[in-house]
C-alpha cells in the first residue's frame, strides 16, 4: 500500500488581504495522529480547511502523495481524504444509518448507487464508531457525543486513508471527549492518518503522535509532543506560565500550576 | 466491546472477507434496489428508489390526474364526465369538443406546465439557500421577470418578446439579489432580505410602467401584475413546454448533488461535491424555469412555496423531492385556477390572487411556527 503523505509547500492562505497562514512548510506523518494546536485566531482551522481544499491557497500548495490537491478531481480527493468540519449540519430527520450511507457517495455514481460492498462498509463503519445500536435513530435525537461518533462513522465509511477533524471534541463533555479520542486512536492503529485541530494542549499531548503548533499563521514547533512541548512553547503560544509534569499513568505531559505570564519581567534574574 | 466486525471496519481498504462483488446487496431500509448486470466483468449497475418518495410522487400524480379531469368538466358550463371523455377524442357535441379541446385543455396544459416549473424552481432555490423561505417568488425573481415582461408588453421600445424579456428580468433580479447578499452567501436572512428588497423595487417599477401608459394598455397588462392563465402570450407556452422537460431533466440529474447540498458546504465538499459549480447549475435551472413560467402566467410565485412544501411533507427526508415538487406545483396550480374559474363564476378570479389568498396564510404559518425549521 502506498504511504499517504500529506504535506504543505510554502502554503499561504488569505482571507481578502489578511494573511492567515504564512508560507507554511509542513509534513504530516502517515499513519499517525497529528494535532494542530495554537491560540485562538492562529489559523489552525484555516490550515485544516486548506488541507481539505476548502480554501484555495494564494501561494504554495498542499501536496498529497506528491500531487498538488488542486489538480485532483473532487471525487478522487474525497476518496483519499475525509473531512469532518466543526459545524457539520445535516438535513433534518436523517437517521444515523442514512448519514453514514452518505459517506459512500464518492464511491458511487448514477448507475452504481448501492452495492454489497457499500452495505458491508456502512455496516462496519457503524460498528467501528460504536453507533450500530443507534442506526435507525434520527440524528437530532442523539446526544452530542453520539452525534459526533455518527459523523465520524460517516467519514469512516468514506474509506479514506486520511481523516481531517476540526475540533472534534469542542462541544463535548469529558466522557464524550474520551470516546472520540479513543476512536481516533483506534483509527490510527489501523493505519489511518488523522489530522485534528485541537483546543486543548493536554489532550493533544495525550492523544497525538505529532504536534503542529501555530502562532500568527506561522509554525512555532512541530514534532512529537514529548519533545516539542516545553514551558517556553506554552508561554509563546498562550501567554501563560505553567509547570509541565508527566502523567503518572501514561507519561504524557500535563499542564499544572497554570497562570498568566507577566507582561514584563519585574524581577529580572 | 468491539467484535471482529467493528475492528475490520477500521481497515482502510475492503479486505474482501465474507462478501464478493457479485452478491446482491439488500437495499437500505425504505428503498427498493434495482440491480442488473451488464456483462460479467463489469460491476453491477444499481439504482436506489426511495419507497416513500416514489409513493408520494405516485399519489401526487393521481391527484393531478383527478384534478385535471375535474378542471375539464367544471366551469361556466359544466360538462358531464362522459361528455368530456368523448370530447377529448373529438366525438360528441361540437360545443363540448370546442370547449374541451380549444378552451379548457390548452389552459389546463398551461396550468400544469407553469405549476410544475414554479414547483421545481422553488424546490431548487430552497435547497440552494437551505431555507424554505427562499423561493424565487420571495427573493424577487418573479417580480423581476414580470417587470421586464410588462415593459415588453406595453412596448417600451424593447423589441424582445415577453418570454425572452421575462428570462432577462429573472436573471437580472437573481444577479441583483446574489450581488447584494454577497458576503452572506446564499445562506441566512441576508439573502432573503436582499431578495425581498429587489422584489419590491421591481414590483414598483412594474406599477410605474403601468401608471405611465394609456389606461387600455395598462388594462391589457393587468393580468401580468397578479398572475393569470387567462391571457397566455402566444409562443410562451411552447417555449415553456420545451424548457420544462429540459429544466426538470437537469434537476433530476442533479438530485444526488442536491441531496448533498443540504449539508453544510464543508461536508458536501468533503464528500466530493463541487459545491460552487453545482450551485451555479441549480441557480441557472431555477431562474430559467421561473422566467419561462412567469412569461406564461405572471408572478404566481407562491406556488413555488406551496408545491415543494406539500412535496416535502409527503416525501421522505432522505432526498430532495424534485419530481414530487413538480407534480405538487402542477396540482396546486390546476386547483387554484379551477377555483378561480368556478368560485365566483361567471367572474373569473386570476389564479395569482387565489394562490395569494391560500399562500399568504401558509407563509405566515411558516414564519410564525415555533422553532421555525430551516431545511438544514
Amino acid at each position: 500500500m502506498t504511504r499517504h503523505e500529506l504535506a504543505t509547500r510554502d502554503l499561504t492562505l488569505r482571507y481578502g488581504r489578511t494573511t492567515i497562514i504564512d508560507a507554511l512548510a509542513l509534513s504530516l506523518p502517515a499513519g499517525r495522529v497529528t494535532a494542530i494546536v495554537g491560540p485562538n485566531g492562529c489559523g489552525k482551522s484555516t490550515l485544516l480547511a486548506g488541507l481539505a481544499r476548502l480554501h484555495a491557497p494564494s501561494q504554495g500548495a498542499v501536496v498529497l502523495d506528491g500531487q498538488d490537491i488542486q489538480q485532483l478531481p473532487a471525487r478522487e480527493l474525497a476518496r483519499r481524504l475525509a473531512l469532518l468540519p466543526q459545524e457539520a449540519s445535516a438535513p433534518e430527520g436523517l437517521t444515523v444509518a442514512e448519514l453514514v450511507r452518505f459517506g459512500r457517495q464518492p464511491h458511487q455514481g448514477w448507475l452504481r448507487q448501492w452495492s454489497a460492498e457499500d452495505q458491508q462498509v456502512v455496516h462496519e463503519a457503524l460498528a467501528a464508531a460504536d453507533v450500530d445500536e443507534l442506526a435507525d435513530r434520527p440524528l437530532d435525537t442523539l446526544s452530542g457525543g453520539q452525534r459526533q461518533r455518527a459523523w465520524i462513522a460517516m467519514t469512516i465509511a468514506q474509506q479514506t486513508p486520511l481523516l481531517l477533524l476540526d475540533e472534534p471534541t469542542s462541544a463535548l463533555d469529558l466522557g464524550h471527549q474520551i470516546e472520540v479520542f479513543e476512536l481516533v486512536r483506534r483509527l490510527a492503529a489501523h493505519g489511518r492518518t488523522v489530522v485534528m485541530v485541537l483546543h486543548d494542549l493536554a489532550s493533544a499531548c495525550r492523544y497525538a503522535d505529532h504536534l503542529v503548533a501555530l502562532r500568527h499563521g506561522q509554525l512555532v514547533a512541530a514534532g512529537p509532543p514529548g519533545e516539542v512541548v516545553t514551558t517556553e512553547l506554552v508561554r509563546q503560544l498562550y501567554d501563560i506560565d505553567c509547570t509541565l509534569i508527566p502523567d503518572p499513568a501514561t507519561g504524557s505531559l500535563l499542564l499544572a500550576n497554570v497562570r498568566r505570564a507577566p507582561r514584563f519581567n519585574i524581577h529580572p534574574s | 466491546m468491539h467484535g471482529n466486525t467493528a475492528e475490520d471496519g477500521l481497515q482502510q481498504q475492503p479486505v474482501g472477507h465474507g462478501y464478493d462483488r457479485a452478491t446482491a446487496a439488500s437495499a437500505p431500509a425504505g428503498h427498493w434496489c434495482l440491480a442488473w448486470q451488464l456483462g460479467g466483468a463489469r460491476a453491477p449497475c444499481s439504482v436506489l428508489v426511495d419507497r416513500r418518495a416514489f409513493l408520494a410522487a405516485l399519489l401526487l400524480l393521481l391527484g393531478l390526474l383527478a384534478a385535471s379531469f375535474a378542471y375539464l368538466t367544471m366551469g361556466s358550463s359544466a360538462l358531464a364526465p362522459r361528455a368530456v371523455l368523448s370530447a377529448l377524442v373529438g366525438r360528441g357535441d361540437l360545443m363540448a369538443v370546442f370547449l374541451v379541446q380549444e378552451l379548457r385543455l390548452p389552459r389546463l396544459l398551461a396550468a400544469c406546465l407553469t405549476g410544475a416549473a414554479f414547483g421545481v424552481a422553488g424546490c431548487l432555490m430552497q435547497t440552494l439557500a437551505r431555507n424554505r423561505l427562499a423561493t424565487p417568488g420571495i427573493i424577487g425573481i418573479d417580480n423581476g421577470a414580470t417587470a421586464f415582461a410588462v415593459a415588453s408588453v406595453i412596448g417600451l421600445g424593447v423589441s424582445l418578446a415577453p418570454p425572452a424579456m421575462a428570462l432577462v428580468g429573472a436573471t437580472t433580479a437573481a444577479a441583483l439579489t446574489f450581488g447584494l447578499a454577497a458576503g452572506g452567501g446564499t445562506r441566512g436572512y441576508r439573502f432573503i432580505v436582499a431578495g425581498i428588497g429587489v422584489g419590491a423595487v421591481f414590483g414598483a417599477i412594474t406599477q410605474l410602467l403601468l401608471a405611465k401608459v394609456h389606461i387600455d394598455t395598462a388594462n391589457a397588462a393587468y393580468p401580468w401584475t397578479v398572475g393569470s392563465l387567462n391571457a397566455r402570450p402566444a409562443g410562451a407556452v411552447t417555449l415553456l413546454a420545451v424548457g420544462l422537460p429540459l429544466g426538470l431533466g437537469t434537476a433530476l440529474w442533479l438530485t444526488r448533488a442536491l441531496s448533498l447540498m443540504r449539508f453544510s458546504d464543508a461536508v458536501a465538499s468533503g464528500l466530493g461535491l463541487r459545491v460552487s459549480q453545482r450551485r451555479w447549475q441549480v441557480l441557472a435551472v431555477s431562474v430559467l424555469l421561473t422566467g419561462l413560467a412567469v412569461s406564461v402566467a405572471g408572478p404566481v410565485g407562491l406556488v413555488g412555496l406551496i408545491g415543494p412544501e406539500i412535496a416535502r411533507s409527503l416525501s421522505s427526508p432522505r432526498g430532495v423531492p424534485v419530481m414530487a415538487s413538480a407534480l405538487a406545483g402542477a396540482l396546486v396550480m390546476v386547483l387554484a385556477d379551477l377555483a378561480g374559474r368556478v368560485l365566483l363564476s361567471p367572474i373569473e378570479i386570476p389564479v395569482g390572487i387565489v394562490t395569494a389568498v391560500v399562500g399568504g396564510p401558509w407563509l405566515l404559518w411558516i414564519l410564525l411556527r415555533p422553532a421555525s425549521r430551516n431545511l438544514a
